[in-house]
C-alpha cells in the first residue's frame, strides 16, 4: 500500500524541495466478479480537491464498461461520483485521472491552547471529529498513553508526539490488516499500513481533547522525484489536527504533509471517505489490481 | 399495472377455481361412496387422489371420512381446499388495493368462516362444507363481475380462473379414462362439473362416454368445456397484449399455446376423440403448465428479494 | 341527573376515590362528578343503556373489524384493532387551538430540517449547539444537500398530545418520521358509524374520510414542478410488516400502486416500477420504511426492503421520498426540548402548544437534578418509541434506580427526564362498566407546501390495564375513535359546505315484467 518508511525518512531532514509541483495522478482500481453481475450501484471517491495547499487543474474518471455518472459533493465536501450498472459484467475497471498543483510543507499551527480546546466553543464545533468511531474506537490503554504524552507539552506538539508514538510502535506491513480493521486491532498486532497509523493516530488525539481528522490521498514515493519521471504512487492516508487551525501530517512515515501528499477527501475515518464502494448483486467480488502511476509534471 | 399484482391476481383466480372445483369433485365422489356400498372406497379414493396430484399416505386404508380430511381439511397439502382458500385470501391480502372492498370481503370471511364450517362438517357431514365452498366461489365470481373494471387486473383474474379450469376438467375427465363407455361413472363426472342438467337437455338424455366426453371437451356454448375454457383464456391474452402484432404467428408464446391446443379440439373428428383419450387429456396438462410458465416470464417480471452484497476496495 | 354515581349500570363508581392516579383529568366528569360540556350528549345517550346492550355492540364491533380485516400484526400474529366503544370528544373550541399549534410546530421544523440539511445557519448563529445535531443518530449525513422540490420534508406528521392534570394539552413528541395509525383513525370511524348510528346522529362529528384526498395532493404537489402528472406510489416493507394494512388502505383510498421494494429498480439516478407493460418511472415514493432500509448502498448494505440508489435518485432530483430522509433529527426528543428556540428563531414565535417539562442529561445541572430527583421523575431514552426502556421513577427500586443512573452516566446524550404526567382519563368499556382509563392523542398533519392540513380527529390510544400509563398498541393498548365536533356555524368547516350537484326530479316507478293475474293463478291451482 504505502511506501516503507525508510525510503521517505530522509524527507524530513533532507534537500530543500522547490516551492510547488505539478502531479498528474492515475489511479487504477475496480472489481472483477465471479459470476456476471447484472446490478451494481457504485460510489466513487477519487477526486482530488482544491484548497490553500492544494489546486485541482483537472480530473476525469472512466470506467469500463461505460456508465453514466453523477457527481455529487457529500457532507463533508468530497467530490463523489456515482453509476450504475445494468448489463451484465464480470469486471469492472475504474480510471480516475487527475493533474494537482501542490506546495511545500505544512507547518504546524500553534495558536490553541489547551484551555481553548477544552472550551465550550472548540467541543461544540467539532464535536464530530472528538468523539470515538468505529475504526478509531476509545481504548483505556490508549487513552492513559495518550495522556502521558499530554504532560508538558502543548497541544501541538502533542500531535507530533502522539504521530511519533504511533510511528514507532507500528511495523509498517502491507496487507497485514485489511479495510475493516480497526486501530486497536492494528496496534494489538503492532504492525499495520496507513489506514492503521491514521486510526491510531486518531483515537489517541481525540481521546486527549484534540480535534482530529481522516485525510485520504496519494503520496508520490520519490522525495527527489525528476520531472517526467512516472513512478509508482501509492493511496495513502493521514491525520490533520486542530490546534488552533487545521494542519496535516503523515503519521506512517513521521513527515510533514508536502508537494509529494494529494489529498481527496477528509472524514472521521475511512468510513466517510471509502475510494470505491458498491451494492451489487450476485457472487463474491475481488479487488482487482490497484495502481497508482504518479508523474510528476512540473 | 405493477407485475407482482398482476401475479397475485392470476393466482387469486385459479385458487378460487381450484376451491370451487375440487369442492365440486369430491361432493360428487362422496356421495357416490356413501350412496353405492359395491364401489371400493380405498381404491376409487387413491385414484381420485392421484388424479388431484395428492400423493396418497402409505399404509392406510382410505375411507370417505379420511378421503375428505385429505382433499379437503387439510393445511399441510398444498392441493386441498382449504389451503387453496388460504392461498388465495394471502394473495388478495397483498394485492389489497387492485381489488374491490366487496371482493376482499367475500374471500376474508369465507377464509374466517373456514375452521367453523370444518366443525360443522364434521357433525353433519362433509356435504355442507362444500355447499358452502361453492356458494362462496359463486359469490367471489359474482362480485368480480360487478365490482370489478375489464382493465388488465380483470383479465389476468379471468385468465387464472379459465387456465385453472381447463386443468381441472382434464383432472375430472382423467380420473374416469379406466371407466367402461357405459359406466355410470360418467354421470358422475357430468355432476361433478355442473354439466348434468345441460347436458341432458343437449343429448335429450342420451348417456355414453363419447358423448360425455365431448361434451366436456369440445362444447362450444358450455363454460365449463375445455374449449370453451381455452378460448377465454385466449382472448384475455389477446387483450392483454399490447405489443405491435407480428406479421407471422402468434406474438406471444402463451397466446400461441393457448390457440393451438384450442384449434386442434376445434378442428377434431368427434369419433377421434376417444382414440387416444389419455395422450390427449396428458397433452392439455402439460399445455397447460406451459402456459402457465410463458406467462409468468411474459408478465410476472416481479423479482425475488435481491440480497445486496457490499463491495469495498481498500486503498 | 348529570353525575358519575349512583345513576345507571354502567357508570357505578367511576369516579372511585381509591383509583390509581386519582389526580388525573377525566375528560367526561368534572372532578365534582358533574358531566362536562363535551360528553353532555354522549353522556344522555349512554347512560341508560344496560351492560347488556353494550356487550352486544361490541360484539357487533369486533366482528366488522375482522370481516373487513382491519387488523395489525403482533409478532407475526394477525389481530384485530382493538378499538373501544366509548368516543373521545374534542369540541370545536378545544380542537381549534391543538389545530394553530400543530400547523406552528410543523411549519417551524420543516424550517428547521430544511437549515439542517442545508446551510445550518442556526448553528451558526449559534442558537442550538452543534452537537445537538451531530450526535442526534437520525442526522444521516447522507441527506445533506437533497433539497425536494418544494422544499416540504414532513408530508406527513403525528404529534402525540397528553393532557395533564389541569386539561391542558400538551405536545409530548413530534413524530416526523412515518407516523403510523391514520388508517385506524378513519376505519375506526367507519366501524363505530355502523355500530353507533344514533350517536351520530346526535353530535356533529368532523368527517376524517377525506385524509387521502389530502395526501395524494400533498404527494402530487411534492413531485418536481416539470413532471406534468406525477406517478406515486406507496412503499411498504411487505404484508409482514405490523402496519401493512394501514399501507395498503392508504395505496386503495389514493388509488395508487402499493410496491415493495423488489418492485421498483433504479437506472441512472431514475426510479423506475416494474408493471406488466414493462418499466414506468416514478416520480414520488410515500414510504414506510426507515431510513436505515431505503437504501442498502448509502445505509444498511443487507436490506432487501428498499431500493438500490434511490437516494441519489432523490438528489438528483428525480425522485421525491416522502418523508425526506432524515427528518428523525426533528423529532429527536432532545432536540425536542429546544423547540421553543427553533419556534423563536424562524417564525418568531412562542410555541402555542407547551411541551412537557424536560429535564436534559447531557447539561450538567440538569443532569444533577435528575439525579437527585430520579425517584420522582420518568427517565426515557431518547432512543426508541413503543415505551421500551422507559424507567417510570416513583415506581422504581433502588436498584433499578442506580441501575438508570449509571446508564445516564455512560451516555447522557441518550436520556432525558420528565415529571410524571398523569394522562387524562376517558370511560372505556372493562368488563360491563365504564371505567377511566389513560389516554393520548396523536393529531395526523399534512403539508402540501402551501398549507398545513391537519386532520380533525386523531388516533386516540387508551392504556387498557388499571392504573397504566402506557398507551401502546405493542403494550396491549386499545383505541378509541376520536370526534372533533364541528362548531355551531356548519360553513366553517370545509367539509361540511359545498354545493348540491343537483336536485331529484319526478319520481318513476321502476318497470316490471309480465306476470300472471290472480284470476290465471287461480286455474292452475284448480287443475
Amino acid at each position: 500500500m504505502t511506501t516503507t518508511p525508510e525510503a521517505v525518512r530522509q524527507s524530513r531532514t533532507g534537500t530543500m524541495d522547490p516551492v510547488s509541483w505539478r502531479v498528474r495522478v492515475v489511479h487504477t482500481t475496480g472489481y472483477r466478479y465471479e459470476a456476471p453481475v447484472v446490478q451494481s450501484y457504485n460510489e466513487a471517491r477519487l477526486t482530488p480537491r482544491s484548497d490553500r495547499r492544494q489546486n485541482l487543474v483537472v480530473a476525469r474518471l472512466e470506467t469500463t464498461p461505460a456508465t453514466r455518472s453523477y457527481r455529487y459533493t457529500d457532507y463533508w465536501g468530497t467530490e463523489v461520483t456515482s453509476f450504475d450498472l445494468h448489463a451484465p459484467h464480470t469486471e469492472l475497471k475504474i480510471v480516475a485521472s487527475s493533474v494537482v498543483e501542490t506546495t511545500e510543507h505544512v507547518q504546524p499551527i500553534d495558536d490553541a491552547s489547551w484551555a481553548d480546546l477544552r472550551g465550550d466553543g472548540i467541543a461544540d464545533r467539532y464535536g464530530e471529529l472528538l468523539e470515538p468511531t468505529r475504526y478509531a474506537p476509545r481504548n483505556k490503554e490508549l487513552i492513559s498513553i495518550a495522556r502521558k504524552l499530554r504532560t508538558g507539552r502543548r497541544p501541538m506538539e502533542a500531535v507530533l508526539a502522539v504521530s511519533e508514538w504511533v510511528h514507532d510502535q507500528l511495523t509498517y506491513h502491507q496487507g497485514t490488516t485489511g479495510v475493516h480493521s480497526s486501530a486497536i486491532d492494528a496496534w494489538q498486532a503492532r504492525e499495520g499500513v496507513c489506514q492503521d497509523y491514521a486510526h491510531l493516530t486518531l483515537a489517541m488525539l481525540r481521546s486527549i481533547g484534540i480535534p482530529a481528522r481522516y485525510v485520504s490521498g496519494y503520496l508520490h514515493t520519490k522525495p527527489d522525484g525528476a520531472i517526467g519521471e512516472t513512478v509508482r504512487g501509492e493511496s495513502h492516508a493521514w491525520i490533520e489536527a486542530w490546534t488552533g487551525g487545521w494542519w496535516g501530517f503523515d503519521p506512517t512515515n513521521d513527515i510533514e504533509i508536502g508537494q509529494r501528499h494529494v489529498w481527496v477527501a477528509i472524514g472521521r475515518d475511512y468510513g466517510d471517505v471509502s475510494p470505491l464502494k458498491g451494492t451489487y448483486s450476485g457472487g463474491a467480488a475481488s479487488a482487482i489490481e490497484v495502481s497508482v502511476d504518479m508523474t510528476r509534471l512540473a | 399495472m405493477l407485475a407482482r399484482n398482476a401475479e397475485s391476481l392470476y393466482w387469486i383466480g385459479r385458487y378460487v377455481e381450484r376451491a370451487d372445483d375440487t369442492a365440486r369433485i369430491l361432493d360428487v365422489s362422496v356421495h357416490q361412496l356413501l350412496e353405492d356400498a359395491t364401489v371400493d372406497a380405498d381404491a376409487t379414493s387413491r385414484q381420485l387422489l392421484t388424479v388431484l396430484g395428492i400423493t396418497p399416505p402409505p399404509g392406510m386404508e382410505l375411507d370417505v371420512w379420511t378421503l375428505t380430511e385429505l382433499v379437503a381439511m387439510s393445511r399441510e397439502h398444498a392441493g386441498s381446499i382449504v389451503s387453496s382458500i388460504s392461498s388465495a385470501r394471502e394473495n388478495t391480502r397483498v394485492a389489497r388495493e387492485v381489488v374491490s372492498t366487496e371482493l376482499w370481503e367475500c374471500i376474508n370471511s369465507m377464509y374466517n368462516a373456514v375452521p367453523e364450517r370444518q366443525r360443522a362438517a364434521k357433525r353433519v357431514g362433509p356435504s355442507l362444507f362444500f355447499s358452502f365452498v361453492e356458494e362462496r366461489a359463486a359469490m367471489f365470481a359474482g362480485l368480480a363481475d360487478s365490482t370489478m373494471s375489464r382493465d388488465d387486473g380483470w383479465r389476468f383474474l379471468v385468465l387464472g380462473r379459465f387456465v385453472e379450469r381447463v386443468d381441472m376438467i382434464v383432472r375430472l375427465l382423467m380420473s374416469r379414462v379406466g371407466d367402461k363407455p357405459s359406466s355410470p361413472g360418467w354421470v358422475t363426472v357430468l355432476r361433478s362439473a355442473g354439466a348434468h342438467d345441460t347436458y341432458l337437455r343437449t343429448y335429450r338424455g342420451a348417456l355414453d362416454a363419447t358423448r360425455v366426453v365431448q361434451f366436456l371437451l369440445l362444447d362450444r356454448l358450455f363454460p365449463r368445456s375445455v374449449f370453451h375454457a381455452l378460448s377465454q383464456a385466449e382472448s384475455c391474452l389477446d387483450h392483454l397484449d399490447n405489443q405491435p402484432s407480428t406479421r407471422v404467428g402468434a406474438k406471444a408464446e402463451a397466446s400461441r399455446l393457448l390457440g393451438k391446443a384450442r384449434s386442434e379440439l376445434e378442428f377434431l373428428r368427434p369419433e377421434e376423440l376417444l382414440e387416444d383419450l389419455t395422450g390427449r387429456l396428458l397433452g392439455l396438462q402439460q399445455c397447460i403448465r406451459d402456459v402457465g410458465e410463458a406467462v409468468a416470464l411474459q408478465y410476472f417480471h416481479s423479482v425475488p428479494w435481491v440480497a445486496w452484497t457490499n463491495a469495498e476496495v481498500s486503498l | 341527573m348529570n353525575r358519575a354515581s349512583g345513576n345507571g349500570d354502567l357508570f357505578d363508581n367511576y369516579l372511585d376515590p381509591k383509583r390509581p392516579h386519582a389526580g388525573a383529568f377525566d375528560e367526561m366528569f368534572a372532578a365534582d362528578s358533574t358531566v362536562r360540556s363535551a360528553y353532555r350528549r354522549l353522556y344522555d345517550s349512554l347512560s341508560p343503556s344496560k351492560p347488556a346492550d353494550l356487550a352486544t355492540r361490541a360484539e357487533a364491533l369486533d366482528r366488522a373489524l375482522v370481516d373487513q380485516g382491519i387488523t395489525f400484526s403482533l409478532s407475526g400474529q394477525e389481530r384485530p384493532f382493538p378499538l373501544d366503544l366509548i368516543p373521545r370528544v374534542i369540541t370545536a373550541g378545544e380542537w381549534a387551538k391543538l389545530e394553530r399549534g400543530i400547523v406552528q410546530r410543523v411549519r417551524g421544523l420543516e424550517a428547521f430540517l430544511a437549515d439542517i440539511y442545508g446551510d445550518q445557519q442556526i448553528i451558526r448563529d449559534g442558537v442550538l449547539p452543534r452537537r445537538l445535531i451531530t450526535s442526534c443518530a437520525h442526522f444521516h449525513r447522507q441527506a445533506a444537500g437533497v433539497s425536494p422540490p418544494n422544499g416540504v420534508r414532513i408530508h406527513v406528521s403525528g404529534v402525540d398530545l397528553v393532557r395533564d392534570e389541569d386539561g391542558t394539552f400538551r405536545v409530548l413528541e413530534d413524530n416526523l418520521r412515518s407516523p403510523s395509525g391514520v388508517s385506524y383513525v378513519m376505519e375506526n370511524r367507519r366501524t363505530m358509524a355502523r355500530v353507533f348510528p344514533d350517536l351520530f346522529a346526535k353530535h356533529r362529528v368532523r368527517a376524517v374520510g377525506d385524509y387521502a384526498v389530502h395526501l395524494l395532493r400533498a404527494l402530487r404537489a411534492a413531485a418536481a414542478p416539470n413532471v406534468a402528472d406525477p406517478t406515486v406510489v406507496v412503499l411498504t416493507p411487505g404484508v409482514h410488516n405490523s402496519a401493512y394494512f394501514e399501507h395498503s388502505l392508504l395505496a386503495r383510498l389514493m388509488g395508487v400502486e402499493l410496491v415493495e421494494g423488489r418492485d421498483l429498480f433504479c437506472r441512472d439516478n431514475v426510479i423506475y416500477l416494474r408493471t406488466t407493460e414493462g418499466e414506468r418511472q416514478v416520480d414520488v415514493i410515500y414510504r414506510r420504511i426507515d431510513d436505515e432500509y431505503l437504501d442498502p448502498v448509502q445505509f444498511r448494505p443487507d436490506s432487501v426492503l428498499g431500493v438500490a440508489g434511490v437516494i441519489n435518485a432523490a438528489r438528483a432530483g428525480n425522485v421525491v421520498i416522502a418523508n425526506a430522509v432524515g427528518n428523525g433529527v426533528g423529532d429527536d426528543k432532545l432536540v425536542y426540548t429546544y423547540l421553543p428556540e427553533i419556534l423563536k428563531y424562524y417564525l418568531d414565535e412562542a410555541p402555542l402548544l407547551p411541551n412537557v417539562d424536560t429535564y436534559r442529561c447531557w447539561l450538567r445541572e440538569e443532569r444533577q437534578y435528575v439525579f437527585d430527583h430520579a425517584d420522582e421523575l420518568v427517565i426515557k431514552p431518547v432512543e426508541g418509541s413503543g415505551g421500551y426502556g422507559i424507567v417510570f421513577g416513583p415506581d422504581a427500586s433502588a436498584k433499578e434506580l442506580a441501575a438508570i443512573r449509571r446508564r445516564v452516566r455512560a451516555n447522557p446524550r441518550g436520556w432525558i427526564a420528565q415529571p410524571l404526567v398523569q394522562l387524562s382519563t376517558v370511560p372505556t368499556k372493562v368488563g360491563q362498566r365504564l371505567k377511566p382509563r389513560h389516554v393520548d392523542l396523536r393529531p395526523f398533519a399534512v403539508n402540501d407546501g402551501k398549507s398545513v392540513f391537519v386532520l380533525p380527529g386523531g388516533l386516540t390510544r387508551v392504556a387498557v390495564p388499571e392504573g397504566s400509563l402506557v398507551v401502546n398498541s405493542s403494550q396491549g393498548g386499545g383505541s378509541k375513535d376520536t370526534w372533533v365536533l364541528a362548531a355551531r356555524s356548519s360553513t366553517v368547516d370545509p367539509e361540511l359546505s359545498g354545493q348540491r350537484l343537483g336536485t331529484p326530479q319526478e319520481e318513476s316507478a321502476p318497470e316490471r315484467g309480465p306476470e300472471l293475474t290472480s284470476a290465471q293463478q287461480q286455474q292452475q291451482q284448480q287443475q
